[in-house]
């Protein structure tokens, strides 16, 4: 089943409220995206320590097969 | 829950080898893009490194990573024993001369992250072979 992009980002919104998320499917495959990622959540955390908030919070979409692969690109706002 | 055995042997490769990359493949033959992208980083750096070959023992090391450094999907870099992260997190860091800094080497002059050089369009996808 193809990665359903609206619904990632809703589950990553849902995980850092206030995010400017942003999810795209970079081959067109379905299953290797690439999510923007704005959050104040961010904020004193490590780069690789955002990133894990990102892939924790669509970490059922990897575990069930329907992404294999999620770029990940954070920032902070503003 | 991660095998114990496996995940001490793991423990000790990450503390016994200051730059550590577990990937798909070898770094001569990796066996997907993002792990080659990862190699092509290094060479440029021009650091020496310890290279683990994932793809025989996949999700057992899935499941030892997970709980290490709660990540767990490859490649992973480690240097001096903590997880820098995977293709992205490396090339971001390499763009912008935190990895040479990390890794305490200079910066090369022309930093380029592989995927930035990919523009030509007959190049294929990566490959991900599960």
């Amino acid at each position: 089943m193809p990665a359903d992009l609206a619904e990632l980002e809703g589950m990553i919104e849902a995980a850092l409220p206030g995010a400017e998320v942003e999810v795209i499917d970079e081959t067109g495959t379905g299953d290797h995206l690439r999510a923007t990622v704005s959050a104040p959540q961010f904020d004193g955390l490590s780069r690789i320590d955002q990133h894990r908030l990102v892939k924790a919070a669509v970490k059922e979409r990897f575990d069930d097969g329907t992404i294999h692969a999620l770029s990940v690109k954070t920032s902070l706002p503003g | 829950m991660a095998d114990p055995e496996l995940k001490s042997k793991v423990e000790e490769l990450i503390q016994a080898n200051p730059v550590l990359l577990f990937m798909k493949g070898t770094p001569d033959m990796p066996r997907c893009g993002f792990s080659m992208r990862v190699v092509q980083v290094l060479d440029q750096v021009d650091v020496d490194y310890g290279a683990i070959d994932v793809l025989p023992a996949l999700q057992p090391l899935r499941e030892v990573t997970a709980e290490i450094s709660d990540w767990q999907t490859f490649p992973q870099l480690y240097v001096n024993g903590e997880l820098l992260g995977g293709c992205d997190l490396v090339e971001e860091m390499f763009e912008s001369g935190e990895l040479a800094q990390a890794l305490g080497v200079e910066q090369p002059e022309s930093a380029q992250a592989p995927q930035a050089q990919q523009s030509a369009p007959q190049q294929s996808p990566p490959l991900q072979i599960e």
